[in-house]
Formats: structure tokens, C-alpha cells, sequence
């Protein structure tokens, strides 16, 4: 595929950071990131992988991308919401490969002078990114039915991998 | 990417589940190549793709998104100046997506 498994892929301007990493997420270091003497208000999501879905057993789980389409889609949407909510900082990463249960697949800290624009733009970057990103999620329910690529358009819809293409679940 | 398509092609890839069907991440395609052409030529190689895949499907040009199937004037005609994919140009299938 697309995907460089050995190197981390990022893109930085002023006040803003994302990125794509096979590795682990590291809650501090994106606060970090973000940190400033001007803001007072940190807003951190993590978003963490769900060992079901509808209550379905989930056995494995795997992202992969277009590098350099999702980083641009990402900066695009970190460069909206900075501005529109005029943070002192954003910065999003995702993880790609496989992802074990209950770990992080994506990180978004954002900073503000004041803590309602901060929940406010962290809110929105993600489900931004969760509607736009070029990021695909792969479960695998194991057994007969394979795995199948979910769709967040419409939280349920995706397809299977067999070859006949059909209709997920 | 770091390779290149041959001389008079293009890169197409394919994402998801458009990979899943194909059984591959990328073809290189003889260029050029009408963009309205485009999901005529992958139901000719990959039969059952369009209603499977491609439906639901977005399309980049060079990583900018493109309309596939919209590209008739107002008139009803085909635009005169409608794009056409080149050689050494990168198209990519952009099935729904799922981050987060």
C-alpha cells in the first residue's frame, strides 16, 4: 500500500501539527505540543478502538491511507478550525496499521486562552476529520465473514473484502 | 509513492475497499485517458466494480478531488474541455471513509 511503516509523516506551520505514525500516541508529548503561556485551557481527545461493533466481537482492527492526501485534508481542517476558533494551537495525529483494542487511534489537542473555545474547536476538528480524512478502518470479525472496511458516513455501511464486493453489515 | 508509473501511463490506487476488490493498490494505465472514461475502464477490468465500489466512491486528480460524472455542460453535451488524465498523473479511488 501507500503506507511507509518506518516513518512517521507530519506537516507543521505556525501554531499547527499533523500527522501519520505506525507508533504508539503519546498523550503528553501532543499537549505538548500545544502548550503555550497564553493559553489556559488544553483540550485533549483520544480516540480509542472498540473490541465490538453493534455488539459484534471485533478481533483485529487496522487503518491504512493516502498519506499525503489525509495530511493535506488534516491541515486543511486544522487551519478552519484554528481560525475559526481562534486557537492558540491545534494539532491532530493518527495511527495506521494495527491497532490493538483500547489503544489510541487518534489523538487532538488543541489550545485556547479560555476553555470553551477549546472544546469547542477540538469538538469540531474531530468530527471534521472523522467525516473528511482519507483514513480507512478495517475490522476484522474473524470466521467466515472476513473483515469489513467501515464507512463513518453513515456509521454502519461498509464493505466486505471478499471479492464479490457485497454489502457489510 | 516513491516509484513512477511507466513511460505513457498513469498511476491509479486503489483504497479500501476499492483495494479489497481489485486485490491490488495500484494499476498503472495507459495514457492519456478521458476522466469520463475512467469507471468504463475499471468495470472492463475489474467487472461488478462500479455498483461494488465505485457508486460510492470519490475520485482525485493529483490530489485534488474531481467529478468523475458531472462533466456535461448545461446543454446536456459533453463539455469540450473535459479532463483527460495524463501521463505520469496519479488518480486515486477515495471509497467512504473511517478514521478516527
Amino acid at each position: 500500500m501507500a503506507d511507509k511503516p518506518d516513518q512517521d509523516q507530519c506537516i507543521k506551520e505556525d501554531g499547527i501539527s499533523v500527522a501519520l505514525t505506525h507508533g504508539l500516541l503519546d498523550a503528553r508529548a501532543i499537549m505538548n505540543e500545544v502548550r503555550s503561556p497564553k493559553a489556559g485551557a488544553i483540550v485533549l481527545f483520544a480516540g480509542t478502538t472498540r473490541d465490538n461493533f453493534n455488539s459484534k466481537p471485533v478481533l483485529n482492527l487496522s487503518y491504512t491511507s493516502y498519506p499525503p492526501l489525509a495530511l493535506q485534508t488534516m491541515l486543511s481542517i486544522a487551519r478552519t478550525v484554528k481560525q475559526r476558533h481562534s486557537l492558540t494551537a491545534i494539532s491532530m495525529i493518527h495511527r495506521l496499521g494495527v491497532v490493538p483494542i483500547a489503544e489510541e487511534s487518534i489523538l487532538i489537542a488543541v489550545s485556547a486562552p479560555h476553555r470553551q473555545a477549546a472544546w469547542r474547536g477540538g469538538e469540531e476538528a474531530l468530527e471534521e476529520c472523522k467525516e473528511r480524512v482519507e483514513i480507512w478502518k478495517l475490522e476484522e470479525f474473524g470466521g467466515e465473514e472476513g473483515g469489513v472496511w467501515r464507512a463513518n458516513r453513515d456509521g454502519a455501511a461498509g464493505a466486505n473484502v471478499d471479492h464479490e464486493g457485497k454489502n457489510g453489515a | 509513492m516513491s516509484s513512477k508509473p511507466p513511460k505513457g501511463h498513469f498511476r491509479l490506487l486503489y483504497f479500501a475497499s476499492a483495494a479489497s476488490y481489485t486485490r491490488k493498490s495500484l494499476d498503472d494505465v495507459p495514457a492519456p485517458l478521458a476522466l469520463t472514461d475512467l469507471f468504463a475502464h475499471l468495470e472492463k477490468l475489474y467487472p461488478g466494480i462500479g455498483q461494488a465500489v465505485l457508486s460510492s466512491s470519490a475520485v482525485t486528480l493529483n490530489l485534488g478531488y474531481v467529478d468523475v460524472e458531472d462533466q456535461e455542460g448545461t446543454g446536456g453535451c459533453k463539455s469540450s474541455d473535459a479532463t483527460v488524465i495524463n501521463e505520469g498523473d496519479e488518480v486515486a479511488i477515495i471509497p467512504p471513509v473511517s478514521s478516527g
